[in-house]
């Protein structure tokens, strides 16, 4: 039993060094070769490594463990033209043209979930962005997925082994995509509280799978059909007439067509996981389509984020009465 | 008689010498037509799909005959190494390495060439102009090609023969 353990354990600590490697060397072959060089010897460890900050004619940054910090240490390097030209044809693979749709919205997914923003020229077509050219800022940000961050949550959205419709309300910044992302992974999986279920995520922004030409780069488990970069009220309904998932998930709801979405898959008979902005349930019911959808009673639960030591904090977990299931608890991750 | 022979043997060494360079003609406006498939096909892949360089090329290349699906399928794997700071050089090394054995003329291989210096750097939208021009182009050259081949070949023929005949007759 214990060599079998310790063989399980040091198998999981090759698989985790070999994801590291490999993150490693996603980031590293998007850069400009120069760039390369320095990331390659400034930054041992990319578990701690969360952004690289290109601006041209600017120091190039990277944000390491939520410091900003200039690289080579001690030195300056300026990022050139040249180099952002590099860069971005590293990023498309050459092929600029084949990002116009994420571009449009100021982003584009690498290999292996990374989020590339992108600022520059904005162009206009009939008042919607066209696209952007003379790209001068470049944010590459490093995904770091959670696993099991949703352990101690499932327990709560769950009843007799089935997801309740759950919303998680929470302000920017504080885990909710995250979040989300480890709870696809589980009920799709299954596990002792959840039934493993057919699991249809519409990811507009592709947060979520952080899908690279079309397949889904972060886990979300073995049941799980992905919509990427589609808008969320017609996917949800692409998805019901499609795949026939027992749970979806989207994230980030917020316009009217969103929230009819939600309301017409929650009477399809799927089960629903959903995230919105606010600070708490108050602010949360009184958004004009969402409140109503509250008052009806069509959320099973709330689950209400805060970022006050780290990201991802449990503040709340309401009923859809609203009677608080837990508060103040224990951080999820 | 062994005169005849030999007269006989040159004539027809000579006839095909120019039958030869007939064939070669054929072939080398098969070889054009090929190319302007290829780049068809390609235009059509990244229209119709919209999918980076490298996933086009590899689709491409695997409806394509040798040597043009070798070059394809190795470019995208250049592509995917990420190793070049500019597009056109992975192109213009892949043609002078892969399709070498075609044998192209200077000025054809120099429009093929051409081709990569605007694959990718373009928005949809014009990169699919630009390639409709191009086309046009090679359209125009297998056009040019086509119209001399004939004469060509009745040319190539006939010097085949006569030069035979010339030589059976110095020799003579």
């Amino acid at each position: 039993m214990v060599i079998i353990s310790m063989a399980l354990h040091i198998l999981c600590k090759e698989v985790d060094k070999m994801e590291r490697q490999d993150r490693r060397s996603q980031i590293l072959k998007i850069l400009a070769k120069s760039i390369r060089r320095i990331i390659e010897e400034e930054v041992n460890d990319t578990d701690s490594l969360q952004e690289i900050r290109m601006r041209t004619g600017q120091p190039l940054r990277i944000m390491k463990a939520n410091r900003d910090v200039l690289v080579p240490e001690g030195k300056v390097h300026i990022v050139t033209k040249e180099e952002m030209r590099e860069t971005l044809d590293y990023i498309s693979r050459y092929s600029l043209y084949a990002y116009e749709n994420e571009l449009r919205q100021g982003f584009l997914t690498v290999e292996g979930g990374h989020r590339v923003g992108v600022a520059g020229k904005v162009v206009m077509e009939k008042e919607r962005v066209k696209n952007i050219q003379y790209i001068s800022s470049v944010n590459i940000r490093v995904s770091h997925e959670v696993i099991g961050c949703a352990d101690a949550l499932l327990p709560y959205i769950t009843k007799n082994k089935q997801v309740c419709h759950t919303l998680i309300i929470s302000p920017p910044g504080c885990g909710k995509t995250t979040l989300i992302r480890d709870l696809i992974r589980q009920i799709s999986d299954g596990n002792e509280y959840v039934k493993g279920c057919s699991v249809g995520v519409v990811d507009e922004r592709s947060e979520l799978g952080g899908c690279h030409m079309g397949i889904a780069q972060n886990q979300l488990g073995m049941r799980t059909d992905i919509l990427d970069c589609c808008p969320k009220a017609d996917g949800m309904i692409m998805l019901i007439r499609s795949m026939s998932p027992q749970v979806i998930a989207v994230d980030e709801i917020g316009t009217r067509e969103d929230i009819h979405a939600v309301e017409y898959a929650m009477q399809c008979g799927c089960k629903l996981i959903a995230s919105v902005h606010g600070l708490d349930m108050d602010e949360a019911s009184k958004k004009p389509v969402l409140g109503e959808l509250i008052r009806k009673r069509m959320f099973e639960r709330y689950v209400v984020l805060g970022n006050g030591v780290h990201p991802g904090e449990i503040r709340e977990i309401y009923d859809e009465r609203g009677s608080v299931l837990c508060r103040d608890w224990q951080a999820v991750y | 008689m062994q005169r005849l022979a030999g007269s006989i043997l040159i004539i027809a060494a000579t006839t095909g010498a120019g039958w030869m360079y007939g064939t070669e003609l054929k072939n080398y406006l098969q070889k054009l037509r090929y190319i302007r498939y290829v780049a068809g096909l390609i235009k059509g892949e990244m229209e119709y799909t919209g999918a980076p360089l490298a996933e086009v090329f590899r689709e491409t290349g695997r409806r394509v005959k040798k040597p043009f699906s070798t070059w394809l399928i190795r470019m995208a794997a250049e592509i995917d190494e990420r190793e070049e700071s500019a597009f056109a050089r992975i192109w213009n090394r892949g043609i002078d390495r892969d399709l070498k054995e075609l044998n192209l003329q200077s000025e054809h291989s120099i429009l093929l060439k051409e081709m990569g210096t605007f694959l990718g750097q373009l928005d949809r939208e014009t990169a699919g102009r630009s390639m409709q021009l191009y086309l046009n182009r090679m359209d125009l050259e297998i056009e040019k090609l086509r119209e001399g081949l004939e004469a060509k070949r009745r040319i190539g023929n006939c010097l085949g023969v006569m030069g035979g005949i010339f030589l059976v007759v110095v020799l003579l």
